[in-house]
């Protein structure tokens, strides 16, 4: 079975806990808690014929008090950038920590979420920035920890980019 | 004094740790027992790979290995992290190392109360950064609104003179939009750019005080028409000055200068280069180029390629040739304003007018 190590980053409060409390537990709850710290989840996936053990890093949000460590990036196989469709500050971060692991890290695997479309009226985030992000030449998902809503998707668009393709015959 | 220290390791949760071989801890201190139950699957005759039950840990080896050979003492932290317990509770989690005594020194500690604290102390700046965001937000979505309230009344005053004369309601917003892109491109802040798309089309506003029999007339203005014609933007920039709201002091120099020439032959100042405000200088190009490029009832619409042949001699002597230069790098985005701010009287298809603009 291949262990791969997955991060999910952004601003504080877009919903990376809820999101993969989602997909790991199928967990959601209203109420926004913040996280200090990191906190490591497992899931077990099958990508065609390859069995995945998704390590999954909930790494706390960026923001002037907390800043991801270099440490965290190591063995990263690949990331999902979670934006809060309602606000622009955690656009501006995700760009900022995208072009920052891309520094660090080159080329990997990554995955955009525009989370919280069940909120989608009250987004400010409008087909400019998806085509900004698009422009990126990453898979742009919008998903919704509370209504369950592109959260699979997300993480096996993720993975399927994480698993090593066969040679054609 | 065992018996003291170990008090202190048991109350403050702490475990110290001496590295051995092979990526091997082995306790120097009684395990409290929240942490048997993460070693509890390693029986290495007292010793354990701390990485394998926390794999956190397996991120900060690195930076603790280049710590131990370093040998530095004071103390290199892992970072906060979380692990679930036996009864599902969440435990936070810190590591650090040193060299003490010729020993490789892991201390984990579980952090309890301290940590809650933290958490509570950073759960409530959280919150109120985002009820700041959300205030921001509203802000800014309100202070768009005025803008657009702001352009509505600048294009219908706008559309007062053109009830009198032959400009239309399409040529004036295609102003404010060709100078909003040379603004863009010229480095502007967004609110400079929203400020001389909405005070641009404001530059013949002016002409209201012209008399309609000099206004109107179809033929060649005489030398005194021409002198009462000019007045429009003296008219105009008195009309627009007098208030503290930027687009309109903006829209204030806009049509007091418009009419001014790079070389000074223009009016009413005869102002030289960059003496003219620069939002002039960009209006004078686009709304030209948007006329020429127009039919008219007193003119037939230039092709694009004569119309741009004519500004290009404009350069240096009517028009500012480096605005002008950057104008003609920024044409695509001109046309596509043009193809979607088209004259009511435009009766061709987007397709043929796609063909033209290319042509």
């Amino acid at each position: 079975m291949l262990q791969k190590k997955i991060c999910l980053l952004g601003a504080f409060s877009v919903g990376k806990t809820s999101l993969i409390q989602r997909y790991v537990n199928k967990l959601f709850s209203e109420k926004y808690l913040t996280t200090v710290g990191v906190k490591i989840d497992k899931k077990q996936i099958t990508v065609g014929k390859t069995e995945l053990n998704l390590m999954v890093w909930d790494i706390a949000g960026e923001d002037d008090f907390t800043n991801i460590r270099s440490a965290h990036l190591r063995g990263l196989s690949g990331y999902i950038v979670v934006i809060d469709g309602t606000r622009q500050n955690s656009f501006n971060v995700a760009l900022a920590l995208h072009e920052r692991i891309k520094t660090e890290l080159g080329e990997v695997a990554a995955v955009f979420a525009l989370n919280k479309c069940d909120l989608k009226e009250q987004w400010v985030i409008n087909r400019e920035h998806i085509r900004t992000l698009a422009q990126l030449g990453y898979p742009v998902i919008e998903t919704s920890a509370k209504l369950d809503q592109g959260v699979e998707e997300m993480f096996m668009v993720l993975a399927r980019q994480l698993v090593p393709k066969k040679p054609e015959a | 004094m065992d018996n003291f220290l170990s008090s202190i390791y048991r109350n403050i949760n702490l475990t110290a740790f001496i590295r051995e071989q092979n990526d091997q801890f082995k306790p120097c201190s009684a395990m409290p027992d929240w942490l048997i139950f993460f070693l509890a699957r390693q029986s290495n005759a007292g010793s354990y790979n701390l990485a394998e039950a926390f794999p956190y840990l397996s991120c900060f080896m690195e930076d603790a290995e280049q710590h131990w050979q370093a040998k530095q003492s004071e103390p290199l932290s892992s970072g906060i992290w979380i692990e679930i317990d036996e009864l599902q509770h969440e435990l936070p989690l810190e590591a650090s190392v040193m060299w003490l005594d010729g020993q490789e020194v892991l201390l984990l500690q579980q952090l309890g109360e301290k940590y809650t604290q933290d958490l509570s102390r950073l759960q409530q700046v959280r919150n109120s950064l985002l009820t700041q965001e959300m205030l921001e937000s509203e802000v800014q979505r309100r202070t768009l609104e005025i803008r657009k309230r702001e352009e509505e009344i600048a294009i219908k005053l706008v559309s007062l003179t053109s009830l009198r004369d032959e400009e239309t309601g399409e040529h004036v917003r295609r102003i404010g939009l060709y100078a909003a892109v040379m603004a863009k491109a010229l480095g502007w802040s967004l609110e400079e750019i929203d400020t001389i798309r909405v005070a641009a089309p404001m530059h013949d506003i002016g002409k209201i005080g012209i008399p309609d029999r000099i206004l109107c007339k179809s033929g060649v203005l005489n030398d005194e028409e021409f002198h009462v014609m000019k007045k429009h933007t003296e008219i105009g920039a008195s009309m627009l000055r007098g208030t503290k709201i930027t687009v309109l002091n903006m829209a204030a120099d806009i049509a007091l200068n418009h009419h001014e020439r790079w070389d000074g032959t223009g009016y009413p100042s005869g102002l030289v280069g960059e003496k003219i405000p620069v939002s002039a200088r960009i209006t004078t190009i686009v709304d030209i180029y948007d006329a020429l490029v127009h039919e008219r009832v007193y003119k037939k619409a230039m092709s694009e390629e004569d119309a741009l042949s004519l500004m290009q001699e404009m350069a240096g002597r009517h028009l500012d040739p480096h605005l002008l230069r950057i104008f003609l790098s920024l044409l695509p985005a001109m046309r596509r304003i043009r193809l979607e701010v088209k004259e009511n009287s435009e009766k061709i298809n987007k397709e043929e007018a796609v063909e033209e603009v290319c042509a």
